[in-house]
């Protein structure tokens, strides 16, 4: 049985040391020299929201890819299943940051939501803006703290219901746990296509609130899919190298780095067809997004697209890079990078505005949050063997070869 | 080249079986001329020790040059020969005009990759509409399985071994002195 | 090493050997045709022969004899074309990403479904080029200099995206479908004892003769293909989607058209398969290898996609009122209670509806219902494709110029053509290639075939 390496254990309080210090230190040395705007006050909170949202989009993508292993009846996976049910222990622990967050904007703490503005729903103000007024069915404090809350816990019970079955699978050979696991992640991925797209607009897309786009959703996925596949391939590779994965071969590894290769490209596609489109058209409304984007931030933007699409594609195209675990796991490290960015310039443009930069504060936060994932996702994998011990896909998986 | 040479071709009729008797046969020092199956058997290349295939590495340079191609026809078309405002497009530049040139650049590069990579895999494999089929016996398309080796040493040891192996059929395809011409063709 | 895990069902069924797979898979070209065959091919080629009459009355008289006005200036053919590209994305994207996903049971109907993919792409063709007008300038659309100096074909067009996409991805599609074909026409060769069918076979099959260093090239080339197609396929979709999408018209100016055409055009593409091998599944008999499983695994992609595609809707709604755009906001109000309001609740129901019948598991393992099921996804995205073109068209920023749309006889009789081109086209190939890839299939025999499968169980029990 697999031990949480003490070693390790220190390293995460240590990181998670780090990042109650920068989020301290951003909260309220910070905060001392007055005379700054919002932007300046909504630095902490958006770095929180950033590394909240990176960390609980990761859980979640392993959410979704442990269910498509069993609604698509996977054979080749069936030996690191248990650690994508370790990265999905994170979803409740980051689902309540997130709640805390969405609490904290909707009662004034932060202003990173514009729409929560004084007046600005309220034609007599000064503030009024009749756009975002149209909005306001939609966007209220209410419904939005209520939909948060039915993302959060529809997440979270799926996943504790397809861990409860997949313990049932070290007991015995009766596969009435498969087959209910089975049908949990058949719901939970309907479930999921339709909150998945609401939560990105939900927590991301309204900072932008004059905003929309309709493929924003699904952009937003694929962003988070490529950062769990790669998160994935990282615990897997630290196992293995360890020796506490003697199931899995070259192959398997082989296999996530395709994963990784190929979602990159997915998720460049999306950028692509959402940027060019709206670059082409060129009409106000929309195209008002990619203004500071290729403006003040144009630098990020562009070192995040080479980080997230030209060096993956590059470099994971062949057979070979993808076989070598000391290859993959720095490709992964940059690519989780990449998407740490991706989501940093999403947020930043409308929170923090003109006044960011990427400071201790958003990398200690970061730190932080790569400690307390490391805590509760190790601890969850010490909990129970490494391998579902009587899966019906085991001996199948363990000859799998490419 | 030896004059104890001489062809036998031996037939199995299960791939399993085919695959088991290489490692013996090729242990007896026999060379393993050609082998002829019906459908792809998963791991024969690697047993009979062949080479990694180079043609994936060829489309990728391929795609390089339909890359280049395309960048180049829209520099010239579109930026240097006669650059047009359509649409608001700007086209003082490549650089700032290239998203709408994307489409493009991409199904370029695919369709150099991929028919340059086919045309190099039919000269390679020396096949081309027309040509005589390659497979000495029309049973190796429908469940059948020849293995072709060059004998050197005791022709009845190595047809006895092939016995021992599984094979249902075993022929001499062509003596010493024939084998040699046909080396030499 | 052919190991399965026991929880999968056999994917070929009955005591088959390899040999069992070459007589099978070689009988509807070595036997006399069945009646149903020739009274499904004299039916298509009526229908062809009307449609050609239709076109070259178009090309002699112009675009003038079509239901096409000012307000509406693309209506049938451009439904058409996309319809048609739709279906055509199935085939490759079986062969093409069931074979990275290493989907088995993608096999015995990867053939076909290329096959479908190439004729459907075919039909898809012909409507900009009638749509030219004047067909005989075609060439007009690639990049040579013409008599008026270098005045080039312009790249910033979606249009133009569109023929290298549709050349690049037709072509693409036929090779990849050939270096396939080859193997299997060696093996028609190697049978053949007309010697017209051997001569004829012989030149198809370009000399193959499956030795191991070509089957080891033959993988990787299909494996470089595959990755090749798979992008290429997605982005065939996307552009057709772009000619709409860059534009600022609402109901077309959308970010998400780009994957939700994909998901739409494989929505629309296995339900075509599906119609097409439940026909050649019953002419043939190849019950064998086109087992229930096969049809249940392609509903449940159906099913998949058409949920995507539902929620692509609900997206598009929700974002058209969330915008605040007031043009915005009327289109999508328009296309569900204007007066096209059949044609959208037509598609919502066909297309979102209708699949969802498919979680139940009698449903969608009964050959019947698949078989109407097919047929009313087709239906529902042509309307789709009707839905998006006319209805954002028809009543645009000019009030005084909004307008219906009505087909003329010739705008249904060109349509109506195309499909029993198709049909032809199908008929002869379903008569003439090897309809399943069997030299691939006979790979998964001893893992995926019932009497093995019932071996290893036993050999597992055992020890």
């Amino acid at each position: 049985m697999y031990q949480f390496p003490a070693k390790l254990k220190t390293i995460s309080y240590a990181l998670i040391g780090i990042g109650l210090a920068a989020l301290l230190y951003g909260f309220f040395a910070g905060g001392a020299d007055a005379g700054h705007g919002h932007g300046h006050d909504n630095r902490p909170w958006a770095s929180l929201l950033i590394n909240n949202f990176f960390f609980l989009g990761i859980s979640l993508g392993a959410l979704f890819f442990l269910a498509v292993q069993y609604a698509a009846n996977v054979g080749w996976s069936a030996g690191i299943l248990r650690i994508l049910e370790g990265i999905t222990s994170f979803l409740p622990v980051a689902g309540g940051i997130m709640l805390v967050i969405v609490l904290a904007s909707m009662f004034h703490l932060n202003h990173l939501y514009h729409w929560t503005a004084e007046g600005i729903m309220d034609p007599e103000s000064e503030h009024f803006d009749s756009i975002i007024h149209g909005k306001k069915a939609f966007l209220n404090p209410l419904f939005f703290i209520l939909r948060s809350v039915i993302y959060i816990i529809g997440w979270a019970y799926a996943a504790i219901v397809l861990r409860k079955l997949s313990l049932q699978g070290d007991r015995g050979t009766d596969l009435t746990w498969y087959n209910k696991s089975i049908k949990t992640s058949a719901i939970f991925l309907v479930f999921f296509a339709v909150t998945s797209s609401m939560a990105a607009w939900d927590w991301i897309m309204s900072i932008d609130t004059h905003w929309f786009s309709t493929l924003f959703g699904w952009y937003v996925f694929a962003g988070i899919f490529v950062s769990s596949v790669t998160t994935t391939a990282l615990i897997a590779i630290h196992l293995k190298n360890k020796g506490h994965l003697p199931w899995l071969n070259d192959s398997h590894i082989h296999d996530l780095g395709k994963f990784m290769f190929a979602f990159s490209i997915f998720w460049t596609y999306l950028w692509f067809s959402q940027f060019m489109l709206i670059w082409y058209s060129n009409i106000p409304e929309e195209v008002t997004y990619y203004m500071p984007r290729f403006g003040e931030f144009k630098g990020l933007f562009i070192t995040m697209l080479v980080m997230n699409f030209i060096f993956p594609l590059l470099i994971l195209m062949s057979r070979d890079s993808k076989r070598n675990f000391g290859f993959l796991s720095f490709m992964g490290a940059v690519m989780i990078v990449g998407h740490w960015l991706n989501v940093y310039i999403m947020v930043t443009p409308g929170t923090v505005g003109l006044d960011w930069s990427i400071g201790f504060v958003e990398i200690g936060t970061f730190l932080g949050y790569v400690g307390l994932f490391i805590w509760v996702v190790f601890k969850r994998l010490a909990a129970v063997p490494l391998l579902i011990q009587h899966h019906p896909m085991n001996k199948e998986s363990e000859h799998f070869h490419i | 080249m030896a004059n104890t040479k001489s062809i036998i071709s031996a037939l199995f009729d299960d791939d399993d079986v085919l695959l088991k008797s290489i490692k013996s046969i090729r242990e007896k020092g026999h060379k393993i001329r050609e082998v002829y199956t019906p459908f792809p058997v998963h791991g024969l290349d690697h047993e009979l020790g062949l080479e990694r295939t180079r043609m994936a590495i060829t489309a990728f340079i391929y795609g390089v040059l339909g890359l280049g191609v395309a960048m180049t026809l829209t520099y010239y078309t579109m930026i240097y020969d006669w650059p047009q405002n359509i649409g608001g497009k700007p086209s003082m530049t490549w650089w700032k005009n290239m998203p709408a040139f994307v489409p493009v650049l991409f199904e370029m590069t695919v369709f150099f990759a991929a028919h340059l990579m086919v045309w190099t895999y039919f000269v390679r494999n020396d096949m081309y509409p027309g040509r005589k089929a390659m497979n000495p016996d029309p049973r190796t398309t429908d469940d059948m399985f020849m293995m072709e080796i060059e004998c050197s040493g005791d022709e009845e040891l190595l047809r006895n071994l092939l016995k021992e192996v599984g094979a249902v059929e075993i022929n001499l395809v062509s003596k010493a002195d024939e084998a040699e011409a046909l080396a030499e063709a | 090493m052919h190991y399965e895990s026991p929880v999968r069902e056999p994917l070929i069924t009955g005591d088959k050997s390899y040999h069992d797979i070459t007589v099978d898979v070689a009988k509807p070209i070595e036997t006399n045709a069945p009646r149903s065959w020739w009274i499904a091919f004299s039916v298509s080629l009526i229908a062809f022969l009307w449609g050609i009459g239709c076109i070259l009355y178009t090309i002699g008289e112009g675009i003038g004899v079509w239901g096409l006005n000012r307000t509406v200036n693309w209506a049938w053919d451009i439904t058409n074309f996309v319809w048609w590209v739709g279906i055509g994305h199935a085939g490759t994207l079986i062969s093409a990403v069931l074979l990275l996903f290493r989907q088995k049971w993608r096999m015995s109907i990867n053939r076909s479904a290329e096959a479908m993919t190439i004729f459907a792409v075919v039909q898809a063709a012909l409507f900009p080029g009638i749509h030219m007008g004047r067909i005989w300038l075609a060439y007009f659309v690639f990049p040579i200099p013409n008599q008026f100096g270098s005045l080039w074909v312009n790249f910033n067009s979606p249009l133009l995206w569109d023929v290298f996409a549709i050349s690049t991805y037709f072509s693409v599609s036929l090779v990849f479908w050939y270096v396939g074909l080859i193997p299997d026409f060696a093996m028609l060769r190697d049978r053949a004892i007309k010697p017209i069918q051997k001569h004829i076979y012989g030149i198809l099959s370009f000399g193959w003769g499956g030795k191991a260093k070509h089957w080891q090239r033959f993988e990787e080339v299909s494996l470089v293909l595959a990755g090749l197609a798979t992008p290429l396929v997605l982005s065939v979709h996307t552009i057709v989607s772009m000619d709409f999408a860059t534009s600022v018209i609402p109901g077309w100016h959308t970010t998400i058209f780009p994957p939700y055409f994909v998901a739409g055009a494989i929505f629309s593409g296995f339900a075509m398969v599906q119609t097409l091998l439940l026909i050649m599944r019953k002419m043939f008999k190849m019950e064998a290898y086109i087992t229930i499983q096969h049809i249940e695994m392609m509903n449940i992609i159906i099913m998949v996609t058409g949920s995507i595609v539902g929620i692509a809707y609900i997206t598009e709604l929700f974002m058209a009122w969330y915008s605040g755009v007031e043009y915005e906001q009327y289109a999508f109000l328009n296309r569900a209670t204007g007066p096209y309001w059949w044609a959208y609740w037509s598609m919502m129901i066909c297309n979102v509806f209708s699949p969802q019948l498919m979680w139940f598991k009698k449903l969608r393992t009964s050959i019947m219902f698949t078989f109407i099921i097919s047929i009313v996804v087709n239906i529902g995205m042509w309307f789709e494709r009707f839905v998006i073109i006319v209805t954002s068209l028809h009543r645009d920023y000019l009030p005084s110029s909004w307008t219906m749309f009505s087909p003329s006889f010739v705008d249904i009789g060109i349509f109506i053509g195309t499909i029993g081109f198709f049909f032809v086209l199908f008929l002869l190939y379903a008569r003439s290639f090897p309809v399943i890839a069997q030299a691939e299939l006979k790979t998964i025999l001893k893992s995926s075939g019932e009497n093995y499968k019932k071996l290893q169980d036993q050999n597992h029990g055992e020890h």
